[in-house]
């Protein structure tokens, strides 16, 4: 029961990212952020910064560490510091400059779905697998523009495909259920591959959800273009310490007829590098594989020199 | 023939309470094995069934369940969570305030398995302990059960034997009602201040809160809210509710207000709700062990152990203040360790007795003795009521285990209080 801060906020948000998707857990942690603000009772913006400073380094320390909320938190740092007048509100300011960041990602995602639109699926097939709202959004906008064209789910976790399953068939567009270790049946019927992803490394891998990384590949293979959707503030602008650092659960199952309990591991994510790609779609354009790699050295490098990482230390 | 009636509830009863089988099977054997052995004739079993009582309950639980497809409970519950702000001291007092108004219109069980569930989700998100919220929880929806003609077993079968009506169970129970609610939340708060301290200076604290209220309205509210389903379940519910208040007045029993409310929401809502769907949710066991029960306690009425028993209890004191002590806190007692729906099919007649003995004085305090005793004595050991061990359980699910010291040590010396409490207000009723 005796958690750390660190350590129930990387629980809750792992589960929420999980359950929503990157996209979404990030627009929830900023209206609970702008709740929490309003809702927070300081003396001055001396206590307040503290408060906020505390805040931001306990979410920088999650684990896994979500790159898009490190990235607005030290944006939101970086505004608190910068208010020199005492008679300046700190939690006014704040609470503006949320609502300022949620207007922008509105904006991005709208920009990223602007891009899809130049890909030509007119009668095409698409493949889908984890559960990107951005994905979601794309194929909703192809159905409102009258776009013709069906999707094939790959069969993942249960709740994860049935999620798929609802949002194909609220938004009446046709598909098909196949489970993903058959897909090698459908090669020739699939024309592109669509995916979401949590965030880019430094690595050039992407994070993603578990499973994506055998589908990309085997699709990859057969030189069936495969589209990956990110917002660039989803990018993790620091060093990775570790490579290869992914969670999983160990879980207790009892065989089904007979009385045999095995371990069960289950991964949190995949890493999938990005070379595996045919397009990236991001809010600042579509791009290569390269052209990625260079818009995140360039990226990374803007945000050094912006001292903004620096401010919660 | 008078010891073998006997000695078949005597054995039933034993094995109710400690329920090797399920314990309608139990009690469905227990009226057999009366009328096998000659004891009630067929006839006599069938009319000691107290069909007002078994048709009331079916009514509410039909009526409940397609309530609560419409997603209204949770809603309203999430949009609690949502007023709490993540603030300790507001989750205890709301939460423990709402489980005792739903569970005086809905059933115990079904109440605590909308709301314990979520307290813990967002107490255990915040890194706190929830024990002390799922016990207020637990002794709220017992107290609350009390209030009301429908709010827990035993008030059912006391209504259906005397014909009291909603009205009449709310009149004359509020004022104790509303005295333990105080008093039970006092102690909780006294003796755990430290638990309920703001977060509202500890901005990361805040922050966890927050969002572990956007996952709660994720989790719980998945199915989108449809307001014709929820306006048409909002507007039975009420009508129905009315029904029981103005019971006196329009002369619908209780039982045929429920019927009304379940029947005319499975029309209105038919495209919203699977009626087969309905039908499977009632409890048939817990109809079927009250079926069973009404038919062995006929049985031992029959033999005048009964009639022997209360003119035994009336020969020790005619004062009816002092009758209604030792109906409050032998039934407080006896619910502290048994199931109370037994126990209170058994005092039914022995009270109907007790009115005949003590002719002309109104015995009614007796009854709302009674009701207290068995409702609120429940909540004295972990085992005590259905809600109890059903949050326990649900608890244990999500990690949290609750044993019965734990949770006794707590609970007892508050019931005591309770009892106190009622016992006061019983000496004013008589004044």
């Amino acid at each position: 029961m005796h958690h750390t801060k660190v350590e129930l906020l990387s629980d809750l948000l792992r589960e929420l990212e999980a359950d929503v998707g990157t996209s979404d857990l990030c627009e929830l942690v900023l209206y609970s952020l702008k709740e929490a603000v309003r809702s927070l009772k300081v003396k001055n913006n001396d206590e307040f910064r503290e408060q906020f400073k505390k805040l931001a380094l306990d979410m920088s320390q999650t684990k896994p560490k979500f790159g898009i909320l490190n990235y607005y938190l030290h944006l939101l740092m970086y505004e608190c510091l910068h208010i020199k007048h005492e008679s300046h509100d700190c939690k006014k300011s704040i609470i503006q400059k949320i609502d300022a960041i949620a207007h922008q990602t509105h904006k991005n995602r709208d920009l990223i779905l602007d891009f899809g639109e130049r890909i030509d699926i007119e009668n095409k097939t698409i493949l889908i697998h984890d559960h990107s709202h951005t994905v979601h959004n794309l194929l909703k906008k192809y159905r409102t523009r009258k776009h013709h064209f069906k999707i094939i789910v790959a069969e993942q976790d249960y709740q994860k495909t049935h999620q798929n399953i609802e949002v194909l068939h609220d938004a009446k567009i046709p598909f098909q259920v196949v489970p993903d270790y058959m897909l090698s049946h459908i090669h020739n019927s699939v024309d592109m591959v669509f995916f979401g992803a949590l965030t880019l490394k430094d690595t050039m891998d992407f994070v993603m959800d578990p499973g994506a990384y055998g589908i990309v590949s085997q699709f990859h293979t057969m030189n069936i273009p495969v589209y990956l959707f990110i917002d660039t503030t989803k990018f993790s602008l620091w060093k990775s310490e570790k490579k290869h650092e992914i969670f999983f659960h160990r879980q207790k199952r009892i065989h089904h007829t007979k009385a045999i309990e095995y371990e069960r591991l289950k991964y949190s994510h995949d890493r999938v590098p990005a070379k595996l790609f045919y397009r990236i779609v991001t809010n600042e354009g579509i791009f290569s594989p390269e052209e990625t790699e260079k818009l995140f050295q360039k990226k990374l490098k803007a945000y050094e020199k912006s001292g903004l990482c620096d401010c919660c230390n | 023939m008078t010891l073998l009636a006997l000695g078949i509830f005597l054995v039933a009863f034993v094995l109710i309470a400690f329920e090797p089988y399920e314990k309608s099977i139990i009690a469905l054997l227990g009226a057999l094995l009366m009328v096998l052995f000659g004891i009630l004739s067929p006839e006599e079993a069938i009319a000691a069934i107290k069909f007002e009582t078994i048709l009331l309950l079916l009514g509410m639980m039909m009526l409940v369940h397609m309530a609560s497809k419409s997603g209204i409970l949770a809603w309203l519950n999430v949009r609690i969570a949502t007023l709490t702000r993540g603030n300790p001291l507001a989750i205890f007092l709301l939460f423990s305030l709402i489980t005792a108004l739903f569970s005086a219109f809905l059933d115990n069980v079904t109440t605590v398995i909308l709301i314990v569930p979520l307290t813990i989700e967002l107490l255990k998100g915040m890194g706190k302990d929830p024990k002390i919220y799922i016990f207020s929880e637990i002794i709220l929806s017992n107290i609350g059960g009390a209030l009301t003609l429908i709010g827990d077993p035993p008030n059912i079968i006391i209504g259906g034997a005397t014909g009291f009506s909603f009205l009449d169970f709310v009149q004359a129970l509020w004022i104790p009602i509303l005295g333990v609610i105080f008093f039970t939340l006092t102690v909780f708060l006294l003796t755990n201040r430290k638990k309920f301290e703001s977060i509202s200076n500890n901005l990361t604290n805040l922050h966890i809160a927050h969002i572990l209220i956007e996952k709660i309205k994720h989790k719980f509210i998945k199915t989108n809210l449809e307001k014709d389903f929820i306006v048409k379940v909002l507007t039975v519910l009420f009508l129905t509710i009315l029904g029981f208040f103005l019971q006196e007045v329009i002369h619908i029993p209780a039982f045929i207000s429920a019927f009304c409310g379940a029947v005319s929401l499975a029309i209105i809502c038919a495209k919203h709700i699977d009626i087969h769907d309905s039908f499977s949710s009632v409890e048939w066991a817990t109809l079927f062990f009250f079926a069973g029960l009404f038919i062995m306690v006929a049985g031992v009425e029959k033999t005048g152990i009964l009639e022997s028993l209360s003119q035994w209890v009336v020969g020790s004191t005619r004062n009816i203040f002092y009758l209604a002590l030792l109906v409050l806190w032998i039934s407080g007692f006896v619910s502290m360790i048994l199931d109370n729906i037994p126990f209170v099919t058994v005092m039914i007649p022995v009270i109907f007795s007790i009115q005949t003995e003590l002719a002309g004085t109104n015995i009614a305090i007796l009854w709302w003795a009674l009701s207290l005793g068995a409702c609120l004595g429940g909540n004295g050991t972990l085992i005590g009521a259905s809600a109890n061990v059903v949050s326990v359980n649900l608890a244990r699910k999500q990690g949290i285990s609750i044993s019965f010291w734990e949770y006794t040590k707590f609970s007892f010396p508050i019931t005591i209080g309770m009892l106190v409490i009622c016992s006061v207000y019983l000496y004013f009723y008589v004044s």
